[in-house]
């Protein structure tokens, strides 16, 4: 007997879907090829373990539907007609594994795709969850530097430690607290804060503008580093003019011509 | 009994005399009293809701001065101990017109108030626990003694050194110089966000953060530190463009 045949018939021996004469004839093989005596061992392992493996229960909600679809589909269909299967027909185990297999992945592949779909939900309202919570953050932002204590105002402006990417209106409100808040610690916190954004036109041109009325010594230097570290060119005119100006601090002047030839 | 008469006549006078340096108004309604003076100004806590100003004796007006009023920048003598005290809104503006002559000013613990030095005052404050603002602007220094509250002070080329009592609520504290140094002593356990930074001098503290040492202060050589300390909490901002700054346990 060909050894491949013998291979192949070996499933059915385990599933006892030969017949008499196949399976004497099989037997016989085995005691002679060690081979195939193997291979049938193997294959029982195999068969154990999956005889083992526990199906998965579906939940309760699901076994309820199945049940009443089949019901129905037996009421509907209550005549049944047999097949005609002579006992001797051979089970198709590959086939029957191979259909397994399909439902598995099909199973899989529906539970992922669930899965996908709810993380994407999700992350969507997150998303918006971030959007409310940035405007919350933004008013509160806006109407703490309006506070009358210098200190909530400070606190205001630290509030942009939290926004990655600023809506321009906040950037706005922190220029005008540079410029304007009657206490200089909170503009030299807002300049601070200011040194973060240069990316934006506003902050760079109300720097540059500052260099020309700003008189706080601190947040002159402050300034001046922030621009010569962006290598601002339109900032050298009014730091060349700072230089000439008497009233400028001394170690101010010193730094203007340390730093300003990185520029140029 | 002519000398004893003679003795009362005399207290008498004198409690007159002390009388007129001083000056009070209630703070009924007032949120901030916001203090200017060129000279130096000490403000202290008191007990009563009122705004007490007390002039050192010293203080003697020209006989020529007899009937007129004294006129400074900021508006007319209109409290008889130079000062010039009016309501806006709830603001009290507290201005001392005098150029060189100090001042006493009284108020209750938990009233919020700014203090502005424009010339070269020195500015003292001492146990307060309302929120501070203390701002000197040209060659004053501000000494903060015993206090709680929120700070920002800030000095041009006077020193500032804060000694905080506790530090309880959460609202920022802000301290700088441009040319003096910066002092600040906080209770060890003080839970705070620390951000100290100078650009040409050096940052001084026995609070964990590392390096060389100086009477037992340790030096953090770059020009900014962050940390945290006692798992964070308040933000302390101690800036100072060429000063030194050192941050002391308590």
């Amino acid at each position: 007997m060909d050894e491949n045949h013998i291979v192949a018939l070996l499933p059915d021996y385990l599933d006892d879907a030969l017949g008499q004469e196949e399976r004497a004839q099989l037997e016989g093989h085995l005691a002679t090829c060690a081979a195939c005596a193997k291979e049938l061992e193997e294959m029982k392992v195999l068969f154990e373990a999956f005889g083992q493996e526990k199906g998965a229960t579906p939940p309760e909600r699901i076994k309820t539907n199945f049940y009443k679809l089949l019901e129905l589909e037996k009421q509907a269909d209550a005549k049944v007609i047999p097949l005609n299967t002579p006992a001797t027909e051979k089970r198709n185990w590959t086939k029957d594994l191979l259909r397994v297999a399909a439902s598995i992945v099909l199973l899989l592949g529906a539970f992922l795709f669930g899965q996908q779909q709810q993380q994407t939900q999700s992350n969507k309202e997150i998303a918006l969850l971030q959007d409310e919570r940035q405007e919350i953050k933004e008013t509160a932002m806006l109407s703490l530097m309006e506070n009358k204590s210098a200190s909530k105002r400070i606190q205001g402006v630290n509030y942009i430690e939290e926004f990655t990417d600023p809506d321009e209106a906040i950037v706005l409100a922190l220029i005008d607290r540079m410029r304007y808040d009657a206490n200089t610690n909170v503009r030299l916190t807002a300049v601070d804060a200011l040194g973060r954004f240069t990316a934006s036109e506003n902050v760079k041109n109300a720097f540059i503008a500052a260099l020309k009325t700003e008189k706080d010594p601190s947040i002159q230097i402050t300034i001046i580093q922030v621009l010569v570290k962006i290598q601002e060119k339109k900032a050298v005119k009014p730091m060349q003019e700072l230089l000439e100006r008497e009233d400028t601090q001394p170690f101010i002047k010193e730094q203007i011509k340390t730093l300003l030839p990185s520029i140029v | 009994m002519k000398q004893f008469t003679f003795i009362l006549l005399l207290c008498l006078a004198t409690g007159t005399a002390l009388a007129q340096n001083d000056y009070t108004k209630s703070l009924e309604g007032i949120e901030w009293v916001r203090i200017e003076s060129k000279a130096d100004i000490t403000v202290r806590t008191h007990s009563k809701n009122e705004l007490l100003i007390k002039v050192g004796s010293s203080v003697a007006t020209p006989d020529r001065a007899k009937g007129l009023k004294l006129v400074g920048e900021g508006g007319t003598d209109n409290t008889d101990v130079g000062f010039y005290v009016v309501q806006d809104g709830n603001n009290l503006i507290v201005k001392s017109l005098r150029k060189s002559e100090d001042a006493e000013i009284f108020l209750p613990a938990t009233q919020n108030f700014s203090v502005k030095s424009t010339w070269h005052g020195d500015i003292e404050i001492e146990g307060f626990t309302s929120e501070i603002e203390a701002n000197a602007q040209l060659n004053g220094g501000i000494v903060i003694r015993e206090v709680t509250g929120p700070i920002t002070a800030n000095a041009l080329n006077g020193e500032i050194e804060v000694q905080f009592k506790t530090v309880k609520q959460d609202s920022p504290i802000s301290i700088y110089t441009t040319n003096g140094e910066v002092d600040v002593s906080l209770p060890q356990g003080t839970p705070a966000d620390l951000f100290l930074s100078s650009l040409n001098g050096e940052i001084y503290t026995n609070f964990d953060l590392k390096r060389p040492d100086k009477d037992g202060l340790k030096s953090i050589s770059t020009r900014r530190v962050t940390g945290s300390i006692n798992n964070g909490g308040v933000s302390i901002k101690l800036k100072s463009t060429n000063g030194n700054i050192y941050l002391r346990k308590k």
